[in-house]
């Protein structure tokens, strides 16, 4: 058992963020082996549904307040959007096959209120292990920042 | 900071679990190749702080959650 996953929690448990509450059940925490980067010390995460807000979801740590992002299946931003995972990324996931794989990319919105989506470096969560990487491309044709309404 | 001299294919260890290998040496730049365990994440430095700084700024969006959902859905 490593540091992080030592401190799972054994009970269901609340989590606030500034966009949504939740009872979140233990069961549904995702690892993050490395943290994110900004983060790193960051090892749980959970993503939430809230309602009426579709297609975003709220990614929010687990056992402390920060951070919180929301995020949305970079498909419905680009619906051509495809990324090739190395099989480093795959491993570290415990995926064998990325058909399971559920892709997210964060929401940036800057101060003039232009809403943006990070389409370079998105993060990947394996259902099937529960855990979660951003993954991070050494070569990508996204925008770290593609802004909607272009 | 440890300071080495090390050739084409020779290689320094970091503990047990890493190691780092010269593979090229070019007029503009050292080819390295790095093996270490997979729960050691090994970046580029400035990728990673590009990625870095976005996830701070998308961590502190506090903009109202629906007017972000209603700009999706419009965009498609």
């Amino acid at each position: 058992m490593t540091m992080a996953q030592a401190n799972v929690p054994v009970d269901r448990f609340q989590v606030r963020s500034r966009f949504a509450d939740a009872d979140v059940n233990p069961g549904d925490v995702l690892m993050f082996a490395e943290g994110l980067p900004g983060y790193e010390s960051v090892r749980q995460f959970v993503l939430l549904d809230v309602p009426d807000q579709a297609p975003l979801k709220v990614l929010h740590a687990v056992n402390t307040s920060e951070p919180c992002f929301l995020v949305v299946d970079p498909k419905r931003v680009l619906p051509t959007y495809r990324y090739e995972l190395t099989d480093s990324d795959r491993q570290r996931l415990g995926a064998k096959d990325d058909g399971a794989l559920l892709w997210l990319a964060m929401v940036i919105v800057d101060d003039a209120g232009a809403v943006a989506v990070n389409l370079r470096a998105p993060i990947v969560i394996n259902p099937e292990r529960m855990t979660g990487r951003q993954v991070m491309p050494n070569a990508c044709v996204y925008p770290l920042r593609y802004v909607l309404g272009q | 900071m440890l300071v080495f001299t090390r050739r084409r294919h020779e290689t320094i260890m970091i503990g047990d679990g890493i190691e780092v290998r010269v593979l090229r040496v070019g007029r503009e730049g050292v080819r390295i190749g790095i093996v270490a365990p997979p729960d050691v994440p090994v970046h580029r430095q400035e990728i990673y702080n590009q990625i870095r700084d976005a996830n701070r700024s998308a961590a502190d969006t506090a903009h109202p959650m629906a007017a972000i959902a209603e700009q999706l859905r419009r965009h498609s």
